[in-house]
């Protein structure tokens, strides 16, 4: 039985541990470009983004002022049971999380009619739920989104587009967003589906960890190309140059109709996740 | 690219901006303005244009995208500025110009740069970009030594008009006063290179798909 009151405290642990700590995979793969980068200011940059991560963890800081809106990917093990309700938890979580995190986080979540702002709105956590058939846990995973990067991600339906129409529109994004969205980024492609089906992949690939081969040797392939073509364009760390725009592209594709959305979804250097399998014994086991 | 370090002190004259160029870097000291408000960059606009002062001295000054979070303290007096970080300027572009040439501002920045029409009005007045790390707020915010003033308090606190001293505050130099921006030139030299890109992909694809005996994507 999983008590409310435990996905409540996970849910503002997630959120805080996202948010002051880059995950180790991403800190690898800075590590790893900072070694192939050819242009110095790019290298500069990057040595400046590990320490920064590094302090931020260190000293139980925030890495980025702009802590985004809470998003929460929820997957419930079938064998679970629950005491209590589990959208409250989150929503109650995280207004833990406003009231007790040190330091003490900015407005940002915006009704997007008035554009007032404060740290609670409709629909606020963003939760989606999914089910993993016979499993005796849940699995929680948050991801905040934030301007820098999430103004840039894109949906486009095409009509039974060849695999060059849908690569040339993952380029058209990424540049498109050029300088802007704090690269070196994560670049997560959802192809085919539906609309929202789409959006929701490119989603998940974003979260998918650094360095992950695609277990697809067509999607392996195509993620080893398009992350070579995203870092011969230029823009480099912080978009002033270099080689490492880039740390991934990660792809994954639905059946879909003749109609089929492409959904390109970024991550800032930073690429803020945090997840929690909360077993139906209460335990808790943390990843990243 | 070669690149120089600039140990810069606020106020600052146009002629100490002739000798530095894009991705050179920057240590800045002394007071700067700060602000991530669309609100904010309005009324400054407005008060601009009508001749009104602002409620702090920018002429000549630096007035930057940074996010501050201010701990207003019990009692009233100045805040306390715990936490620093840039935002996206590319959003104020139809402020920038108006702002860069009407107070003669010396200094501008955050991260991502500013459009054509910004380029031209720092290059007029003698104003350089400076791009911040963004996602380096630990770093960024070991540069504040305090909060010289803080206005417009009616805002967010990332919104309102704040002024900080700063030490030391790492930045690279991303748009010069002789017209150059990185950012134009990237993206300039990424559509240049974008030919030779789908080249490749194209090859590396035929290669792929020539590999694999199921053309799943395709059938």
């Amino acid at each position: 039985m999983i008590p409310q009151a435990l996905i409540r405290s996970v849910s503002a642990a997630l959120y805080e541990r996202s948010l002051k700590k880059i995950p180790d995979d991403t800190h690898a793969a800075l590590k790893k470009a900072q070694g192939s980068e050819r242009d110095a200011t790019g290298r500069r940059t990057i040595s400046i983004m590990l320490d920064s991560a590094d302090a931020a963890a260190q000293r139980g800081e925030l890495v980025c002022t702009d802590v985004g809106i809470p998003v929460y990917s929820v997957k419930i093990g079938t064998q679970v049971r629950f005491e209590g309700a589990v959208r409250q938890a989150i929503v109650d979580g995280f207004a833990d999380l406003v009231q007790n995190i040190q330091p003490p986080i900015l407005k940002m979540i915006t009704n997007p009619l008035t554009h007032e702002r404060s740290y609670a709105g409709k629909d606020m956590p963003l939760v989606t739920f999914d089910v993993i058939d016979g499993a005796d846990y849940i699995e929680m995973i948050c991801a905040p989104k934030a301007m820098g990067s999430g103004r840039w991600e894109e949906l486009k339906t095409f009509v039974f587009p060849s695999l060059e129409t849908i690569e040339d529109y993952v380029l058209e994004v990424v540049m498109r967003a050029g300088s802007q969205p704090c690269p070196p980024i994560v670049v997560g492609v959802g192809i085919g589906g539906s609309f929202d089906y789409a959006a929701r992949l490119a989603k998940q690939q974003v979260l998918r960890p650094v360095g992950e081969v695609n277990p697809d040797p067509m999607l392996a392939a195509m993620e080893a190309r398009l992350l070579k073509a995203i870092n011969a364009m230029g823009y480099g760390p912080m978009g002033t140059g270099g080689d490492s725009t880039a740390m991934g592209v990660h792809i994954d594709y639905a059946a879909s109709h003749g109609f089929m959305p492409v959904a390109v979804a970024l991550n800032c250097w930073i690429n803020r996740r945090m997840g929690a399998r909360i077993g139906n014994d209460g335990s808790v086991a943390w990843f990243e | 690219m070669s690149m120089h370090t600039h140990v810069l002190q606020l106020p600052l004259t146009a002629e100490a901006l002739r000798s530095i160029a894009v991705g050179d870097e920057v240590r800045l000291s002394g007071d700067i303005t700060i602000s991530i408000g669309l609100p904010t960059h309005k009324r400054m606009l407005e008060d601009v244009q009508a001749g009104r002062e602002l409620p702090v001295d920018l002429k000549g000054g630096a007035f930057f995208h940074l996010s501050a979070y201010l701990e207003d303290q019990p009692g009233g007096g100045l805040p306390r500025a715990l936490y620093m970080n840039p935002s996206t300027s590319t959003r104020y572009n139809p402020y920038m110009p108006g702002l860069i040439s009407g107070l003669g501002l010396r200094l501008v920045g955050g991260k991502g740069g500013l459009d054509a029409a910004s380029v031209a009005a720092m290059q007029a007045t003698g104003c350089i970009y400076l791009s911040f790390l963004g996602g380096g707020c630990p770093l960024l915010s070991d540069a504040i030594e305090g909060v010289v003033s803080s206005h417009w308090n009616e805002y967010i606190s990332q919104f309102r008009l704040t002024t900080l001293r700063v030490r030391d505050l790492p930045a690279t130099v991303a748009i010069d006063a002789q017209g150059h921006s990185l950012y134009d030139s990237l993206q300039q030299r990424a559509a240049n290179r974008l030919p030779q890109i789908r080249e490749a992909l194209k090859r590396e694809r035929e290669q792929a798909l020539n590999a694999s005996p199921l053309n799943r994507l395709e059938k």
